[in-house]
């Protein structure tokens, strides 16, 4: 009795803090119990990077076409978010488009919990500015030194005299963190380089094409699937020698375009039934043309 | 027979009683326990991360190493944007209660009591969508600014937020003034706007202060809109046409993504305390300002 | 006798042919009277039969109220009182109010009695408080509240009120005050002084009372008006009126058959 009547205090929590992990902060067996339960009706649920939730939504509905007594239900909500729900034991299948953290990998440990990463995709992460702005190439150091904050204006990388408004993913998303390690800190995790103060931390890739598009002055970062033709890219290169490379298929697939990423599944150990099924579709060439028709690279040609 | 019914009167009469009570109780208890864990979740940031640089610290980079969990930037963003907020909300909102209150018509009266009601009813993602799409684009035109993701655009968006709670209370404090003031008020040879600057206003002056007070609430605990529309960035404001990050847009962008158990999700919890404190010394004034008008 | 004083005396208030309707409901029916300068004109009968409604009408105060409709002319110092044209601050100075319950404001002793200055004067501080001062002792509370000007209005007793309540209404030097029943929240004691009060400004004030306690009217009023169901029954010097009524509708209600 006293159990029930708790209960629904911490889903308050849960509301007003905005928290997904509520359960797993008093009862984690009863959801344990919950998730086991889930098994027996066949939901996977997989749950994580946002920037992969179109891709897992398009996989999952091709195969439930293929397997109609498996239902997959795909939420986002970050990579973190998954990585913390698979070590929580709340999701089947995390997506996620970083790997973990050391936090991350010392609480899947102390949790005795072994996570298997499978790579489904490739993302490029587009560097994008207004239209308008007469620069169209940067090196990953002069990109390091415009989120940093060293660069402030347009004219001291050749373009109009104007400050720099510096757009940015919130830190729940996955690609925040791989830009930060892979163009901020130049592929050094122990790097201290941060984001400027000033940079703005957008809750959505969308939200950045949208300002990206009404601001001469903003300079963002987006996966490859949300650039639009109202929006200009930058030419990236590793250095000043070049070459400076759109993020396209053949410059990611080929390694040579400088930020770009492997998508991951992660799952909890070595996986079965259908969870490992659905990690080979995804992997057939069938699951690998869904990667394609999303504007994602395929793992290979 | 007739005893044992009594008898059974007796005891559904005790145990509607009783579960009353428990009903009744289990409200305290609920916020009891909601702020215990709030602090034992909040204070065991400071067991590893000294409470002064959380208190006084001016920068929050709570995923660098080391992380920083300054406070101050997002303190100072959630004050700027409440501040607009309630500055752009408090005129507007003692106009249209004057309004409501003493100038319409009845039909007209019902009518925008409704309408305030309405606004009140509408999501507060709707309309942080809506400012999103129509109100930041305005405002960076208007001032010539690189993005309209500001302060000010938070706090036009939370000023239509508050605007409900103002306007409704402030009204019913007009309400509550006796008739007897605004004849007296009225046979003394005072037009209508000088009874209502000279008595009206005087006489209601602490269900204003109060309705202010439940504005300034509603407002530094709105999340999803400032969220969407403050630009997020963690710096120190020093206009409200810059960007800022909020308290409350901290916890919820934050949240899914902290580790549990880790400095950051502690930090988070320390910046709910905050929140918390802020809040509830809020809610104290508001009802303490109520009970003195209606003494 | 009264009525060769009446003649002689100055008409302050003069009332023809008056009609008033809330919505379709008609409270006052073609009531004719004369209110004269300087005395105290007492309106009486019994409960709903127009008597506020008519004292009411002389500031219209009645405007407040919605759905209300006029017909006939109430002439103040022989100016009209209804009209497109009749400036309504200026008629409210003329005319003060003194209510059922008394009703200071939620400010200062002192903010009560400035306050009519404070809207029709631009008088300095000095001034001001001379004012106030003046009002105050004329109705008698200037001795024991001189020390706390500053109180809050509210914290006085009843009685106290009532009277500030008056000095609010005289301070601006008005030519007629209106009572509506001013001692109906008061003790019998309070009721006294309150009187006594009423019969010392008649010789600065003309006074219209409206009471439902016949005794009142007797005591204080130098002429009575009868109302019932919203006509004028009866009007003339309050002694005859008591004494020898000439409509058998005023003695029934004087003698208390009905009321």
């Amino acid at each position: 009795m006293e159990r029930m009547q708790k209960q629904p205090v911490f889903f308050v929590w849960a509301l007003i803090l905005g928290l997904t992990l509520w359960a797993l902060i008093f009862c984690p067996a009863q959801i344990q119990a919950r998730s086991s339960a889930k098994h027996k009706c066949q939901t996977l649920q997989i749950k994580g990077s946002d920037t992969m939730v179109n891709l897992g939504q398009a996989w999952a509905e091709e195969f439930m076409r293929l397997h109609p007594t498996v239902h997959l239900a795909v939420t986002g909500g970050g990579s973190g978010t998954g990585i913390a729900a698979i070590l929580a034991g709340t999701c089947d299948i995390a997506q996620s488009s970083r790997d973990l953290s050391q936090e991350e990998q010392e609480s899947a440990k102390a949790a005795n919990k072994i996570i298997m990463e499978t790579p489904v995709a490739w993302d490029g992460i587009a560097v994008v500015v207004h239209t308008a702005n007469p620069v169209s190439e940067l090196t990953v150091k002069q990109l390091a030194d415009i989120f940093t904050g060293t660069i402030q204006n347009w004219n001291e990388i050749g373009g109009n005299d104007l400050p720099i408004l510096v757009l940015s993913r919130e830190r729940n998303s996955g690609t925040h963190v791989f830009f930060l390690e892979h163009v901020l800190r130049g592929g050094n995790a122990k790097g201290t380089e941060e984001f400027a103060q000033t940079a703005l931390m957008m809750p959505s890739s969308q939200s950045i094409v949208q300002e990206v598009e009404t601001s001469e002055a903003a300079i963002g970062y987006v996966g490859v699937g949300y650039v639009t033709n109202r929006i200009k890219t930058i030419r990236v290169a590793r250095d000043h020698n070049g070459p400076y490379l759109l993020p396209t298929l053949d410059a990611i697939q080929a390694g040579e375009y400088p930020i770009a990423r492997p998508l991951l599944f992660l799952t909890l150990g070595e996986s079965q039934g259908d969870i490992k099924s659905f990690i080979d579709f995804v992997l057939s060439p069938a699951g690998q043309e869904i990667v394609k028709a999303l504007d994602f690279v395929p793992l290979e040609k | 027979m007739k005893s044992s019914r009594a008898y059974l009167n007796r005891i559904f009469e005790f145990v509607i009683e009783k579960a009353i009570f428990l009903a009744g109780i289990l409200s305290i208890v609920f916020v009891f326990l909601i702020f215990l864990f709030l602090i034992k979740e909040g204070f065991s940031l400071f067991r590893t991360y000294s409470i002064f640089s959380f208190l006084f610290g001016t920068k929050w980079y709570p995923i660098s190493s080391p992380p920083q969990f300054g406070i101050v930037p997002l303190l100072l963003g959630s004050v700027a944007v409440t501040l607009g907020a309630i500055l752009i909300a408090v005129p507007l909102g003692i106009g249209s209660a004057i309004y409501i209150a003493e100038i319409a018509p009845r039909w007209l009266r019902e009518i925008l009591k409704a309408t305030v009601e309405f606004l009140a009813a509408i999501p507060s993602i709707v309309l942080g969508f809506i400012g999103l799409v129509t109100l930041a684009p305005l405002v960076k035109k208007l001032f010539h600014l690189p993005t309209g993701l500001t302060a000010l655009s938070g706090s036009i968006m939370l000023a239509f937020m508050a605007m409900p709670t103002i306007v409704s209370m402030m009204e019913d404090a007009f309400t509550a003034v006796p008739k007897s003031y605004r004849e007296g008020a009225l046979a003394l040879g005072a037009t209508r706007w000088e009874m209502i600057r000279r008595v009206l206003l005087p006489a209601s002056a602490s269900g204003m202060l109060a309705a202010i007070m439940l504005g300034i609430g509603r407002v530094i605990g709105e999340t999803m809109a400032v969220l969407m529309i403050t630009g997020n960035a963690a710096r120190i404001p020093t206009g409200l046409t810059q960007p800022v990050r909020t308290m409350t847009a901290t916890i919820a962008a934050e949240m899914g993504e902290a580790v549990q158990g880790g400095n950051h999700y502690f930090a988070l919890f320390a910046i709910g305390i905050v929140l918390f404190i802020i809040t509830f010394l809020i809610n104290v004034t508001a009802s303490f300002l109520v009970r003195s008008q209606r003494k | 006798m009264s009525q060769d004083d009446s003649v002689r005396m100055k008409t302050a208030i003069r009332i023809e042919n008056f009609n008033l309707y809330y919505d379709q409901f008609r409270a006052l029916s073609d009531v004719n009277l004369e209110i004269c300068e300087r005395r105290v004109t007492a309106v009486i009968g019994p409960s709903g039969c127009g008597k506020s409604t008519l004292l009411r009408a002389i500031n219209r105060m009645n405007d407040l109220i919605e759905k209300v409709r006029v017909e006939g002319q109430i002439f103040v110092d022989e100016a009209p009182v209804y009209g497109d044209h009749v400036d309504l601050v200026a008629l409210r100075r003329k005319v003060g109010m003194v209510f059922q319950r008394p009703n200071p404001f939620p400010l200062s002793i002192f903010e009560n009695v400035a306050f009519g200055l404070r809207l029709h004067f631009h008088s300095s501080p000095a001034e001001r408080m001379e004012r106030v001062q003046k009002s105050l002792e004329e109705v008698g509370l200037w001795e024991e509240l001189r020390d706390r000007l500053g109180g809050f209005a509210l914290n006085l007793s009843g009685e106290q009120q009532q009277r500030l309540c008056i000095a609010r209404a005289i301070a601006v030097r008005p030519d007629i005050i209106l009572m509506d029943e001013p001692c109906s929240a008061l003790d019998p004691v309070a009721t006294q002084r309150i009187e006594e009060l009423i019969r010392f400004l008649k010789k600065d004030y003309t006074i219209v009372i409206v009471t439902h306690n016949m005794s009142q009217a007797a005591r204080v009023s130098d002429e009575t008006a009868y109302f019932y169901l919203g006509k004028l029954i009866e009007m003339g010097a309050t002694q005859k009126i008591f004494t020898a009524p000439s409509k058998k509708e005023t003695e029934d209600y004087i003698t208390g058959k009905f009321g």
